[in-house]
C-alpha cells in the first residue's frame, strides 16, 4: 500500500506531529504509515482523509 | 488523557513489584550462596528499572505534548509481540522440557517457572522491539 500523506500534508502545511495531535495517534504512527509499513483500521483512514479533506482512495492507494 | 494516566500509574506500580520482587529473591539468593540465582535477580531487578524509568519518561513528555500513550498501531504491535511470545515459548519450553531430565537439572517447581517467565518475557520484549522497528501490515 502507497500512501500520498506527506504530499498533502505539504499542501496545508502539516507536519508529522500536527496531523498525529489532529486524528489522535502518536508521531511514529504517521511515519510508519508514510513509509507503507502499517495499514491503517478503517477509522483512522477516514480520520486522516477528513483532515487533510481529500477521499480516503486518494491518500491509500493498494496496488 | 485519563486512562493514560491510570496507564501510566499501573505501569509504575507493576514495575515497583517487579523490582522489589527481584532484589528480594537477589537477596535471598545471595545469602544462601547461590551466586548465579542472585546476580540474576539483580539482573533483572536492574534492567526492569532502567526499563520503567524509560517508560515513564517517555510517556510524562508524551502526555505534556498531547499525544496518547498508546494508539491502534502501538495496541497492535502489543498483540502480535504477545501472541508471537506465546507461541514461540510453548516450543522453548517443549525443548527445555526434553532436556531437563540429562542437560538442565532444576532445582525444584518455581526454578523452572521462574525459567519459562523469564523466557516468555524476553521473547516479548524481543518481538516488541522487532515489530516496532519493522512495521505491521
Amino acid at each position: 500500500m502507497k500512501t500520498k500523506i506527506k504530499e498533502l500534508r505539504a499542501r496545508y502545511n502539516l507536519t508529522q506531529e500536527d496531523l498525529a495531535k489532529k486524528v489522535g495517534v502518536r508521531r511514529e504512527t504517521i511515519v510508519f504509515l508514510e513509509k507503507g509499513k502499517y495499514n491503517p483500521s478503517l477509522q483512522l483512514a477516514h480520520n486522516i482523509s477528513k483532515v487533510l479533506k481529500v477521499k480516503i482512495e486518494e491518500v491509500f492507494i493498494f496496488s | 488523557m485519563k486512562k493514560d494516566k491510570i496507564r501510566m500509574i499501573s505501569i509504575i506500580i507493576v514495575s515497583w513489584f517487579v523490582i522489589v520482587t527481584g532484589t528480594l529473591f537477589s537477596l535471598e539468593s545471595f545469602m544462601k550462596g547461590n551466586f548465579v540465582g542472585g546476580f540474576i535477580g539483580a539482573l533483572i531487578a536492574v534492567i526492569i528499572l532502567a526499563f520503567a524509568i524509560f517508560v515513564y519518561k517517555r510517556g510524562n513528555k508524551d502526555l505534556k505534548e498531547g499525544y496518547p500513550l498508546r494508539d491502534e498501531r502501538s495496541n497492535k504491535v502489543m498483540q502480535k509481540a504477545m501472541s508471537m511470545a506465546f507461541l514461540v515459548s510453548i516450543y522453548v519450553l517443549l525443548v527445555i522440557g526434553w532436556f531437563s531430565e540429562s542437560l538442565i537439572k532444576f532445582r525444584d517447581v518455581s526454578q523452572a517457572t521462574g525459567l519459562a517467565i523469564g523466557i516468555m518475557a524476553l521473547l516479548f520484549f524481543a518481538f516488541w522491539v522487532y515489530y516496532n522497528k519493522k512495521g505491521l501490515k
